[in-house]
């Protein structure tokens, strides 16, 4: 048995994928980090990131499968899970195969498998475009705070970079220290970490109040479910709001 | 008065209108500008309710000139009143907007002093915020009956989507409840908007920019519960708003009992189980191809308590039943129950390349707890009884009869759950409680 180990980066994973074709391999996993139980059945092969390789594979995919099918490939890839490589694989295997109507095979576990981790990472994507919270802290600057399951930065960014053009704003996903920088004309994605909690000034105080306040009446008293808000939006996500729940 | 305290007031009195929709527009921003709109819409929050909370939802003012019962702003009311200026909606708009807080905003009114006093209000607003502030973010606009056609008209232009309550299900409900509103003077707009879009339609086709009109479209929304209509009588409404007036949604909004009068029905707490079937309903008509008729008729005039409109509908019409999955045309699958719009896709695309086995349909999508009493996979059957209503029946409503959020608050008795133990028929009539 073989395991691909590559450096947890897209393009290192499109080369592993590269490689098992070029060297007419097999690997039964592909994995970002090595699993820490040791077995002397498994042979450790340590794939080393290659743009031109990952390129090719890029194209690859968009050419002889489907633009869907890269969209697919990148958002499982964002879930990093930690099967994610493997299950990439099988899937673009299959692809290679079959070409652009592999979507339609949603009953063969190979594709059912990238679908529902897909829609996973879909789904908090278009959660979280909802429950971002910029808070004001200057002049035009507008900072929000994130946790999500998924690395999903870089699928919010655009959203916001059409939306509230017109506004300084960094998007910081804490537990993965990155962020998404706009500054009115690009966003881009960097490294970062907080020292100390962000300071809140007057005005931003003023409508987190008008808001917590509109959030509390709104609601219907004789139709409490807090059950149901929950499966909505789930608690794992409340950290980070603006609202009094 | 404070900001927070009108806030207050005016979110609190805008609560019962039920629509928080903010899709089917794709404005999008344009430069220097702010925001755009979501073609499939955002949810922002979700309020202790479980209530999605897309869109700033408050009224202009909660004065009102009307007195109808059922109303929370009834004149009559004594109740803290205010109105906000333009100004202060837009700077509360922009700035919930700019921390994400909101999708847009939902504005609506009572009718202070006269409709077309109120609708030039609202249309001051949204033109400040389109004109003045750039905001292309969504809006939804509430329409006044009574109101000047051309007021409406030019508001039309700054908003994504407009509607028109229609209140109450029945001529005779609105004499009874809201005497001093006219059932005309509710169409009449309605027809306006649903011409004027046509008109919009056809001169898109000759030229490729043309202003928008409410290019989300109109709703409206009517109360459930507060009259004694039946079912069969709502759904007929609606599939008539539809067919004729091509309306984008029809809310309903449980009565949730706010006062007595003689006129009122005494109820405990709102009918949310009946406003979900008929939601239920109103999805089977709008997507899976049912008609109204085909649900409900005079013999049985609203919908089951215990059973899912399409799983009552199947089993009145079980001579159609087991569907072959393998073979059947996609409008038969849709009528299977446990086989939504997207699963059925899901099949018909699926089973080109093979065909599909009973465990294959899970995968799909399908809901086996109820689909497997009213298919075949490959010409087997796979619900545990014989094709027979009454046991069907007694298997959909076991276990699980119905399910607990979707009640609520509401309790149900044993006899609402299992109609065919219950003595009487008509179990709804304890619930919309019958007076004359």
């Amino acid at each position: 048995m073989i395991h691909y180990i590559y450096d947890g980066s897209f393009d290192g994973l499109l080369t592993c994928i590269y490689e098992a074709y070029y060297r007419k391999e097999a690997p039964e996993k592909i994995l970002f980090q090595e699993d820490d139980q040791e077995n002397l059945l498994v042979r450790k092969v340590y794939i080393e990131q290659d743009k031109v390789k990952a390129e090719k594979v890029y194209a690859a995919i968009g050419a002889k499968i489907s633009r869907n099918a890269l969209k697919n490939v990148f958002y499982a890839f964002l879930s990093e899970q930690e099967d994610a490589g493997s299950l990439i694989y099988r899937y673009i295997h299959l692809g290679f195969k079959i070409g652009k109507a592999i979507d339609e095979h949603l009953s063969d576990d190979r594709v059912l498998d990238i679908y529902k981790t897909v829609q996973r990472v879909t789904k908090e994507k278009h959660l979280m475009l909802g429950l971002v919270r910029f808070r004001k802290l200057g002049e035009n600057l507008y900072y929000a705070p994130i946790t999500p399951d998924y690395q999903i930065l870089g699928l919010l960014a655009p959203h916001f970079a059409k939306r509230i053009a017109d506004q300084n704003w960094i998007i910081h996903d804490m537990g993965r220290n990155m962020a998404a920088v706009y500054n009115q004309k690009e966003w881009m994605i960097t490294e970062m970490m907080l020292e100390k909690s962000v300071d809140i000034i007057e005005e931003e105080r003023f409508y987190q109040q008008l808001w917590q306040q509109y959030f509390k009446s709104i609601a219907i008293k004789n139709r409490i479910n807090p059950k149901l808000q929950k499966r909505y939006m789930p608690k794992r996500y409340w950290s980070n709001l603006v609202e009094e729940i | 008065m404070e900001i927070l305290d009108k806030l207050k007031v005016l979110s609190d009195a805008a609560k019962y209108d039920v629509s928080c929709s903010s899709s089917g527009s794709n404005r999008s921003n344009k430069k220097g500008g702010i925001g755009n709109a979501h073609m499939s819409g955002i949810c922002h929050s979700w309020s202790e309710d479980g209530r999605c909370i897309s869109l700033l939802k408050i009224l202009m003012t909660n004065y009102c000139v009307y007195d109808c019962l059922y109303c929370v702003n009834r004149s009559s009311n004594d109740i803290p009143r205010a109105v906000f200026t333009p100004q202060e909606v837009v700077d509360l708009t922009i700035n919930f907007y700019r921390r994400n807080y909101i999708e847009g905003l939902f504005l609506s009114a009572a009718v202070y002093k006269n409709p077309n006093h109120t609708m030039d209000l609202l249309t001051q607003t949204v033109r400040k915020l389109r004109e003045e502030e750039n905001f292309n973010g969504y809006i939804h606009l509430k329409a006044i009956p009574g109101a000047d056609e051309r007021l409406i008209e030019t508001a039309g232009r700054y908003v994504d989507r407009m509607s028109i309550n229609i209140e109450l299900p029945s001529t005779e409900g609105l004499q009874l409840l809201a005497p001093q509103k006219k059932r005309e003077a509710i169409i009449k707009p309605m027809k306006m908007i649903t011409a004027k879009l046509h008109e919009k339609g056809e001169e898109k086709k000759k030229y490729r920019n043309t202003p928008k009109f409410v290019p989300a479209g109109q709703t409206t929304q009517m109360i459930i519960g507060a009259t004694p209509d039946y079912d069969m009588n709502i759904l007929k409404l609606s599939e008539g708003l539809y067919n004729r007036y091509q309306l984008k949604r029809v809310y309903y909004s449980a009565y949730v009992p706010i006062g007595q009068h003689p006129s009122l029905p005494a109820i405990a707490g709102p009918p949310l189980l009946r406003e979900h079937r008929l939601y239920q309903a109103d999805w089977l008509l709008r997507f899976y191809g049912f008609q109204a008729k085909e649900l409900l008729d005079d013999r049985k005039p609203n919908f089951d308590i215990a059973l899912d409109p399409k799983c009552d509908w199947a089993l009145r019409n079980l001579e159609q039943f087991p569907v072959e999955v393998n073979r059947a045309d996609y409008e038969m699958l849709l009528r299977i129950p446990g086989v939504g719009v997207r699963s059925a896709m899901r099949i018909v695309a699926a089973r080109r390349f093979a065909q599909l086995n009973y465990e294959d349909l899970k995968k799909l999508g399908v809901v086996l707890k109820r689909a497997r009493y009213f298919l075949t996979c490959k010409g087997k059957y796979y619900g545990e009884t014989s094709i027979n209503e009454e046991r069907i029946r007694y298997q959909l409503t076991l276990g699980d009869p119905v399910k607990k959020d979707i009640l609520g608050g509401e309790q149900l008795s044993l006899f609402s759950v299992y109609p065919q133990l219950s003595p009487q028929k008509e179990t709804l009539h304890s619930i919309v409680r019958d007076w004359s």
